[in-house]
């Protein structure tokens, strides 16, 4: 096979094996294919010497840590969904009545969420909150808070004091939404600027505070 | 451009994993050693799909060295390199019941971690609030390494490799450094597989045009 000067870009660009063999042949006798030639392959050679690196012990432990904390925030969220979601009262009278109860808590909670909606704007969507955005949504955190606690000493009587299965059932229910508060309050901590975090807590924090409307409805 | 270096054996298109783990794993994609490659692919894609965290060590193991390195040509710094390559194993953690098998799993793995540099380099951007167009499009100089071979030449190339656009940068990195294959490529940088070989052509000139002593560029001048 015959090349030309003409045709050496061309080969660079997309040459074949038999191609290439044949620049090799025809840059023995051409000096300036040869410069040409000699010039592209040190490009790769001096880009083979970049894959050189230094070494980091210590990565796989921080990699294996982190995705060990978002498995576990996982599958202790999909473990909750799951045994709300079994949760069930005992009868369908109950069922009834907490039905409407819940109806109303919603109402409640669309209400609370539609007058504090200022506050929490955008921190819905942005993965990464900034400082003031994080401050304010710890300040919004700690009002509701506040409000769920006087929510909660309402209705401490009524669970403590009546013995149906319906109220021993909103105990186990509660308990189990304290846990997981409790540890993703934990994990928000480390790990502040989560969104998802801060998202999970929110829904964790409605759902209390809907059951706890629900306890006082009972009362009623 | 398969066997563009023809000192090296392109024709196999065979990266050197250097440092951790089984090197003899490293084909450049998994198309190369078809067996070896593309079962281990298999078989750590599974495991990943299974939750099982064996599986990302073993895709640690065997792409961890290049994923850093390729981090770190794109990010400048080992340290934003590191935290680029944990923000991927997250994201693949958290995304991996998403992956359809359409390319390879370390493929697909790679895509995920060029996105995380790009967004890890806007941010950093923001963050130092630099408004100048151009902070944007390069990379900060590479902290030095360890000696090599030919260091006065890999010193100019890494140079003249910040002065290149970023899509060819990233294709000359991938190609040259980490030996994937035009194919892979364009699957990972979701282009055609001659937008790739163009790419890589345009680079290789505009460096060669950089890297050429201005003696030579005089003399061509002269003819």
């Amino acid at each position: 096979m015959n090349i030309t000067c003409q045709e050496r870009e061309r080969i660079f660009l997309d040459g074949t094996p038999d191609e290439w063999a044949a620049l090799e042949l025809h840059a023995v006798a051409c000096s300036q294919c040869g410069q040409e030639l000699r010039a592209w392959k040190n490009l790769s050679v001096a880009a083979q010497e970049m894959r050189e690196e230094a070494e980091s012990p210590l990565l796989w432990s921080r990699i294996e840590t982190s995705l060990r904390e978002q498995a576990a925030v996982g599958a202790k969220t999909d473990s909750l969904w799951q045994r709300l979601r079994n949760w069930r009262p005992v009868s369908i009278g109950w069922q009834t009545a907490l039905a409407g109860a819940m109806v109303l808590a919603l109402a409640v909670s669309g209400g609370y969420l539609y007058t504090h909606r200022g506050t929490e704007s955008g921190t819905g969507t942005a993965s990464l909150l900034k400082s003031p955005a994080l401050r304010e949504v710890e300040k919004s955190e700690r009002v509701y808070e506040q409000a769920i606690e006087h929510l909660e000493a309402e209705a401490k009587t009524q669970l403590e004091s009546a013995d149906s299965p319906l109220v021993a059932s909103y105990r186990e229910k509660l308990m189990i939404l304290d846990g997981a508060i409790d540890e993703l309050r934990i994990q928000a901590g480390q790990n502040p600027s989560n969104a998802h975090l801060r998202r999970q807590l929110l829904a964790m924090y409605q759902e209390k505070q809907q059951t706890l409307q629900d306890v006082l409805e009972i009362k009623r | 451009m398969g066997s563009m270096g023809l000192t090296l054996p392109w024709g196999t298109r065979i990266s050197t994993v250097q440092g951790e783990g089984d090197s003899g794993l490293a084909t450049s994609g998994l198309q190369g050693k078809e067996g070896a490659g593309n079962s281990e692919d298999l078989s750590i894609a599974a495991a990943c799909l299974s939750g099982d965290l064996d599986g990302y060590e073993r895709l640690y193991r065997w792409q961890g060295t290049r994923m850093k390195n390729l981090a770190r040509h794109l990010l400048g710094t080992q340290s934003d390199a590191e935290d680029a390559v944990q923000e991927t194993f997250l994201k693949v953690q958290r995304s991996v019941a998403s992956f359809r098998g359409q390319s390879s799993f370390v493929t697909w793995t790679f895509r995920i971690l060029v996105n995380t540099c790009h967004d890890l380099r806007r941010s950093r951007v923001r963050r130092k609030e630099n408004v100048q167009a151009e902070s944007d499009e390069l990379p900060p100089s590479l902290e030095p390494q360890a000696a090599v071979t030919h260091p006065t030449l890999r010193l100019a190339l890494e140079r003249a490799l910040v002065r290149l656009t970023q899509h060819q940068r990233e294709v000359f990195l991938l190609y040259e450094v980490e030996g994937f294959r035009h194919s892979e490529i364009a699957d990972l940088l979701e282009i055609s597989e001659a937008a790739s070989k163009n790419t890589l052509f345009q680079a290789k000139k505009n460096l060669r045009g950089m890297l050429e002593p201005p003696s030579s560029r005089a003399r061509e001048a002269g003819r």
